[in-house]
């Protein structure tokens, strides 16, 4: 082929299933027999469920089935409940990464009668329609014994417990900040959020005698599938999950929920498949969050603005039902030079639902940390806050005496500065003006760990004229389908609308979770091996006995365009399989990190340049233009790369502005909806002009991509703060800021 | 992919007293152009009547409340949160969903730009975002600006963050209409 279709600009393949309403997402399947599950949460934080009357609800219209404690099978001892597997009993998932059967809440539902988190389930109605399950739900009246909730993070002096895998000291740390020039000690706090994905988490479930099938709102088909069978304690071959379409997840469907057991243990009780969507009300208090962190930095540098220490001291919210940390520090060690550096972790336990990870989980509260603390020790320097992170560039990995593969940080200075003008800012607090509005300028770095995973893919080049690539990840809408395609393109030579890309089905060749930007480089790897066995398969076949290319070299075959030629001889694919009579050649393959790992440490960086403009007379505060530039090795595709980055910025926006789940003493959720849980609409978005740069990185793979879903987030609420310093002179610790932190006495 | 038999859950199941839920309303009205029968109780929002009795997918739920528009379609014509209507109100009407935005197999202009623009990510706004945008390209008292089209489109939330693209996707079906 002529021109590379890596690295174009493609539109999505998927594009127009989406643009016409026939992406099917799992609450949009249907299926004939089909009954509703509503669930009933708990109204309190914390205690015991000591009765349930379900009477008025078993007696009203539709209603089939209610699933509670009572009836449902219990944990790892046989009882008479003919519910489930063949003991009627249920089990723990192991809960692992590593066996890749991770959920989002360890506890079973219903396993005891222990009350953690407002809104746990204390039963599922199951009625012939929504509208019967949902009126049914409200009949069903609970009594607790309610127990004092522990409350949040901000109103505990809870030490919690020590993370201690996170702990991470090199040099001396106390040492050099006790005798350094410059230093200082603050606290910054990131509110809890919540990721309020469009799509309500949504399940669809049935049993065929054993084996069962869920479509799913999730961000892992491989996971849920594992968790499943280690659930059900029956073999993961038995159980099918399905993800064609996620209306996004940013973390909160990586693992799954209690809502898809139940839903599941229902169909079995019903003999129907049960269709459960959560209304937007339960997502909020059972599908995951970003936990509340408190962080403490002690930074010093001496006066030439070299850093000589950092402690970066951090506590995250975890629930009672499952032990969640937040990696807060993760980045700290390795984003600047700095000699003595220090970084811990703490869980607290409260009466909240259970975190999960939300997007670039950890980093990105400890990177609005660190980058805010940058910006005020430049202050204390009387240093331009970006010569700053000038001198502490890290020519190498700090943290793991590896050089970096790639880091053109000092390259995404270069071009978002200029870009955004930044030589023209005057760092006197509050002299930019226009008109009533004072405008601010601040920026921050932006950085994530480049991760890899292990992949299987299939790849069929079909009698059709077809390439059908095959693999269990996902899109959850980051471009994953397009990107596969424009792979199996670029090594066939077959233009996309002759590939066909299945993901987002549990049977197909085991693919990663789409978390942690990390599918890309995982998926494409096996994508390209896969097509190029089929293709190799093809040559063997075209060389057999009777084939149309009998006794020539494999090697001596090309194949390019789809075609197979000698030199003298040209057939396409699809002809040689039609002469042949083979349905299609078929590639196998599997692709994993190897020694790399070994020799380079995989980061990527950027740089968000923020003006924010203030209008002390109205106390408005508006981020007015975003520069940033992104560093990620090669884009595959331009067109979907740049919109996750954007889109990562506006929900940076959201943590620096916005965003804040918050909970009353009691441990009662007061903005769960999408009115009162502020996310930037349409007419916040400011300008935003992202650059990507195109520094392949060829020793992480093959097509030199690192992943894209996070970095943009990171280090964006900071810029925000910084520019709001710079406006105001206020300086904001506290994400999201707030009108009031503004207006202010100071 | 999708299932392709239409499946009415009030007429495949045998509630144990029929007696209780035989409180429906009948119907008609034009959906995408055809003539529709429904029969719901009261109580069934058309968002909901869409979705699970007649089988369109395509318009979706996002919170059930007005908060997020990913619900929207045209009645008679004009943007609505299906969520917050009852299917009862509307005999008679006329009721487009994004089920009916192409026409003869070719997308609406609004569709094309979409495409182009790569105004969506994970799609699930995006036909809430199409359907307000169809309305508000015909809403002669919404200017043309930008910022009168992001104003007047706040009400679709898009949690992937795809607004620039959606706003240039606007204004390039506004040129093309």
């Amino acid at each position: 082929m002529t021109e590379s279709i890596i690295g174009h600009r493609t539109t999505r393949i998927d594009g127009e299933l989406k643009l016409t309403g026939k992406a099917d997402y799992a609450a949009d399947h249907n299926l004939p027999g089909q009954v509703y599950g509503y669930p009933v949460p708990s109204t309190i934080a914390r205690g015991r469920l000591v009765g349930l009357d379900l009477d008025a609800a078993r007696q009203a219209p539709g209603v089939i089935e209610i699933v509670h404690r009572g009836n449902f099978p219990a944990l790892q001892h046989s009882d008479n409940n003919p519910a489930c597997g063949s003991e009627g009993r249920l089990f723990h998932s192991p809960n692992t990464m590593a066996e890749q059967n991770k959920v989002g809440e360890a506890r079973l539902p219903f396993e005891d009668d222990g009350i953690h988190y407002e809104g746990q389930y204390i039963a599922m109605v199951i009625a012939d329609t929504f509208e019967h399950a949902r009126a049914a739900a409200r009949l069903v009246t609970a009594r607790y014994e309610e127990e004092t909730a522990v409350p949040g993070l901000f109103q505990t002096d809870d030490e919690g417990e020590e993370a201690g895998d996170e702990a991470v000291s090199r040099g001396d740390p106390e040492g050099a900040f006790e005798s350094a020039p410059v230093k200082f000690d603050h606290t910054y706090t990131i509110a809890m959020e919540t990721h309020v994905a469009m799509e309500l988490h949504a399940s669809n479930a049935t049993w065929d005698g054993d084996r069962l099938t869920i479509y799913e709102s999730t961000q892992g088909v491989v996971f849920q599938r594992n968790a499943m069978a280690q659930i059900f304690g029956i073999p993961p071959e038995k159980v099918t999950v399905i993800a064609h379409y996620i209306g996004s997840g940013f973390g909160s469907k990586l693992f799954m929920w209690p809502h898809a057991v139940i839903t599941a243990v229902a169909a079995k009780m019903v003999g129907r498949p049960v269709k459960t969507v959560l209304s937007r009300q339960q997502n909020f208090c059972s599908a995951g969050n970003r936990p509340a962190s408190r962080q403490r930095i002690r930074m010093a540098a001496d006066r030439d603005g070299k850093l000589l220490s950092i402690r970066h001291d951090s506590q995250n919210e975890t629930s009672f039902v499952d032990a969640y940390t937040e990696s807060v520090g993760s980045g700290t060690p390795r984003v600047y030079a700095c000699d003595n550096v220090s970084v811990s972790q703490r869980r607290v336990q409260v009466n909240h639902g259970t975190p999960t990870s939300m997007r670039a989980p950890g980093e990105v509260s400890g990177s609005v940390a660190l980058e805010i603390a940058m910006d005020e020790m430049a202050i204390e320097l009387g240093m331009d806050p970006l010569e700053l992170r000038r001198r502490n560039f890290a020519e190498r990995d700090p943290s793991a005496d590896l050089p970096w593969s790639g880091n053109h940080l000092r390259e995404c200075w270069d071009d978002a500065s200029r870009r955004f003008g930044w030589e023209k800012r005057n760092p006197q607090i509050g002299s930019m003006r226009d008109g009533h509005e004072i405008i601010g300028w601040g920026m921050a770095d932006a950085t994530w760990e480049a991760m890899r995973s292990h992949c299987k893919a299939r790849v069929e080049l079909r009698a059709d004229g077809k390439v059908q690539v095959a693999c269990g990840t996902q899109d959850i809408g980051t471009g994953t389908y397009t990107i596969v395609a424009q792979t199996a393109s670029e090594l066939t030579g077959v233009p996309l609308e002759r590939i066909e890309v299945k993901l987002g089905d549990s049977t197909l060749p085991a693919g990663p979770l789409s978390g942690g930007s990390m599918a890309t480089a995982t998926t494409l790897p096996a994508v390209a091996g896969a097509t190029r066995d089929a293709i190799e398969q093809l040559k063997q076949l075209a060389i057999a006995d009777g084939a149309p290319f009998e006794g020539k070299e494999a090697d001596a075959l090309t194949f390019e365009n789809g075609t197979l030629s000698d030199g003298s001889q040209t057939l396409s694919f699809a002809e040689l399989l039609d002469k042949l009579q083979r349905g299609m050649a078929e590639g196998e393959a599997s692709a994993a990190p190897g020694e790399e790992q070994d020799k380079f440490s995989f980061r990527s960086f950027g740089a968000h340049f923020v003006e924010v403009r203030w209008d002390p007379g109205i106390s408005r505060l508006r981020v007015s233009r975003v520069v940033s530039t992104i560093d990620v090795g090669r884009a595959i595709n331009p067109l979907t790369a740049r919109n996750q980055v954007e889109g990562a910025i506006v929900m940076g926006m959201g943590m620096g502005m916005f965003e804040e789940t918050e909970y009353d003493s009691a441990g009662n959720i007061y903005n769960n909806n999408y009115a009162d849980y502020i996310v930037p609409v349409h007419a916040d978005i400011p300008d935003i002009e992202v650059e990507l740069l195109d520094n392949p990185d060829y020793n992480f793979n093959e097509f030199g991509v690192r992943g894209i879903g996070e970095i943009g987030i990171t280090g964006m609420a900071a810029a925000i703060s910084n520019a709001v310093y710079h406006a105001t002179g206020k300086r904001i610790r506290d994400m999201p800021i707030k009108i009031a932190d503004l207006i202010a006495s100071r | 992919m999708m299932d392709d038999s239409v499946h009415s859950p009030d007429d495949a199941l045998q509630p144990r007293d029929a007696s209780r839920s035989s409180n429906t309303v009948t119907v008609s009205l034009t959906l995408n152009g055809e003539p529709v029968t429904l029969e719901v109780e009261p109580n069934v929002v058309l968002l909901d009547a869409l979705r699970e009795r007649l089988d369109l997918t395509g318009t979706k739920k996002g919170c059930d409340h007005g908060q997020c528009g990913a619900c929207t379609v045209l009645i008679d014509g004009h943007s609505a949160n299906s969520c917050l209507t009852l299917a009862v109100m509307h005999e008679g009407c006329e009721i487009t969903t994004v089920e009916g935005l192409a026409r003869d197999g070719q997308l609406h202009p609004v569709q094309e730009a979409f495409l182009e623009h790569d105004a969506y990510q994970c799609g699930y706004c995006t036909a809430g975002q199409m359907m307000s945008t169809v309305s508000m390209l015909n809403d002669k008292r919404i200017g043309s600006d930008d910022a009168s089209v992001k104003e007047a489109m706040s009400g679709n939330i898009c949690r992937c963050g795809a607004y620039k693209n959606i706003l240039s996707a606007v204004q390039s079906a506004r040129a093309k209409a």
